[in-house]
């Protein structure tokens, strides 16, 4: 029995280094490259805000919506704050949302779409509710959320992980339907190994795939969700910056000051292209399996 | 089709039972009193009251519920807190507008994602795949509010060939109510044909693969008209369930928006109803949404089926 176990979990293993290195090759690929290289810099200027503006976001000047200079490349806005500043504050609230969110409803997603292990009865209510969630657009379901819970952070995060769950659910079933009739997971339970060893070791390495890919393509939905909701007002509220409530002041001064739109409006689609090739280069990846 | 329907009947009810639970739960998760929303912030004790009766909040819940979904089903929606007028009347008033809005879109993403992905799936040139590639990749990267907010500097603030701002009914005017929908319409078409095209590269690339095109170029059928009877046509299917899954976030996208280009639909409505707590503006947009949603899924399987015929209703 030991000696089982042992084999089994070494075939395990083996799976789950060549995922890493699976995913280690989409990142070489120019796709795959381009968007890691381009996330990398988000992240690191996010990362390095407050060192590079150490005024923080909210320093006032003298000027409102004065046009690019030395010293405020972008300009400023209507309460004479630096663009630039801002926007690059924007997308570290940005960023702190999509990576806790998203990795938190690609968690509970997939326990959700796993739960028919539990009990038959479990699996098929959960993915009920799926299809309940999966039935509202997304942005009814944003406002459900902000009408329960206000709007701010916390309703833009339930928001974000609730949409994603029928994605990840419905994936993590599919993959374990398929996954329980292969030979290797029929043999480890005939050889009389536990189901939940059987779960955790053969199952979940082999699933894995889907969920990363599907997280990187649910950044970008992600990253529309707190944009859409903050544009019309229902986001993230003044003054804390975010590239989607930016844009929903900005807005207000297309005409005289394009420039206050353009910036947050050019870092959120590098983020989204990021994402989208990335999602790309890690789909190819792992197809060619 | 009808055992088609009927299979999917309980799960469609069970979907959209539930909906209207959570819809009528909403208010009453949510802190504060909805008596003391509806009275106004002058309202004595009393007059409170005196509203939660009216509004029957002292009685039970499920009994609230089976009041307010009857009230649903027969097309008695209540009245707006916030424009003391009657919701049925408030989303009439508005449906026209962002009907026209996501219908314009549909069609723009018909034609464009089609356009690209065919024109993606038929090139041979490295270039033009490229270009099919980048166009399809750039346009699924941009969201429809920073389309719409880059059509408004490039064609109405720099060059200012098309109104941004307001609408005129397409029916009343057609030429000036068109003028005011392109923008709108085309900023929110632009990511899902991005989309749209992908995908119907993608599944043209495939059928280039396929035995019967393989045997139509050893018939000597010529490679145009290859593209158009056998690789675009079975491509197609794929792109029909596409156009369906995504009308929900075409309707979340006119949201967004109707207010960059201060279209007065549905979209403002629910926005300024959640702002300002309008519960009962908000719950039946919240369960028309869904039944929207709901339907169109249904339909779009359907049509899946007429397509394909290797697809079967009732699996």
């Amino acid at each position: 029995m030991t000696t089982d176990t042992e084999t089994t979990s070494g075939a395990a293993r083996r799976e789950s280094g060549g995922a890493v290195r699976r995913y280690l090759a989409a990142l070489r690929t120019p796709r795959g490259a381009i968007g890691a290289g381009l996330l990398g810099l988000l992240v690191l200027l996010a990362v390095l805000a407050p060192v590079l503006f150490p005024g923080g976001y909210d320093d006032q000047g003298d000027n409102a919506l004065a046009g690019a200079s030395g010293a405020h490349w972008m300009g400023t806005d209507e309460l004479g704050r630096d663009i630039v500043a801002r926007t690059i504050f924007g997308l570290r609230t940005d960023l702190t949302l999509l990576l806790t969110a998203v990795p938190a409803s690609a968690v509970i997603g997939t326990l959700m779409g796993l739960a028919g292990v539990i009990s038959r009865w479990l699996g098929a209510g959960m993915q009920r509710l799926l299809d309940v969630i999966l039935g509202f657009p997304g942005i009814v379901l944003g406002m459900s959320v902000v009408l329960v819970l206000g709007t701010g952070w916390s309703a833009l995060f339930v928001s974000i992980l609730v949409i994603g769950l029928p994605l990840f659910g419905r994936q993590a079933r599919a993959g374990l339907q398929v996954e329980q009739e292969r030979e290797y997971v029929l043999a480890a339970r005939v050889l009389g190994v536990r189901r939940r060893t059987v779960l955790t070791r053969h199952v979940l390495p082999n699933i894995v795939d889907p969920i990363v890919v599907n997280a990187a393509v649910y950044m970008v939905v992600a990253v529309f969700i707190e944009a859409g909701l903050s544009i019309v007002g229902l986001g993230i509220q003044p003054p804390i910056p975010s590239l989607g409530a930016m844009l929903n002041t900005g807005a207000r001064y297309l005409e005289v000051h394009p420039a206050y739109v353009m910036g947050p409006g050019l870092v959120l689609l590098l983020l989204t292209l990021a994402f989208t090739l990335l999602s790309n280069a890690l789909n190819k990846a792992v197809l060619r399996r | 089709m009808i055992r088609f329907l009927l299979r999917r009947l309980p799960s469609v009810v069970f979907v959209l039972l539930t909906t209207t639970v959570i819809a009528f739960l909403l208010p009453r998760l949510a802190p504060g009193d909805p008596a003391a929303v509806a009275a106004g912030p002058e309202a004595t004790q009393q007059q409170i009251a005196a509203i939660r009766a009216e509004m029957g909040l002292n009685r039970p819940l499920v009994e609230q519920y089976f009041d307010w979904l009857g009230g649903l089903l027969t097309g008695n929606l209540g009245e707006s807190y916030q424009f003391h007028r009657p919701v049925s009347e408030l989303i009439g008033a508005r449906l026209g507008s962002t009907v026209e809005l996501t219908v314009a879109a549909t069609l723009i993403m018909i034609v464009a994602g089609v356009g690209v992905g065919v024109f993606g799936g038929s090139a041979r040139s490295r270039l033009s795949r490229f270009t099919a590639d980048a166009t399809s990749t750039g346009m699924l990267a941009m969201p429809p509010f920073l389309a719409g907010l880059l059509l408004v500097i490039l064609l109405g603030v720099t060059f200012r060939v098309l109104p941004i701002s307001g609408e005129v009914a397409v029916l009343d005017d057609p030429v000036i109510g068109l003028q005011y929908l392109v923008l709108p319409a085309v900023a929110l078409a632009v990511p899902m044909s991005g989309g749209i095209a992908m995908l119907v590269q993608s599944s043209m690339d495939n059928a280039w693969r396929q035995d019967y095109v393989d045997l139509a170029v050893a018939k000597g059928v010529g490679r145009r008209r290859i593209t158009a009877r056998h690789v675009v046509r079975n491509s197609l299917g794929p792109a029909v369930v596409a156009i369906g899954i995504r009308f929900g976030e075409m309707l979340a996208g006119a949201v967004v928006i109707e207010m960059i280009f201060a279209r007065n639909g549905l979209g403002q409505l629910a926005v300024s109803s959640v702002q300002s707590a309008d519960y009962n503006v908000v719950q039946v947009i919240i369960v028309g949404a869904v039944v929207i949603a709901v339907v169109v899924q249904l339909l779009t399987e359907i049509a899946m089926a007429t397509l394909d015929p290797r697809v079967r209703l009732g699996v």
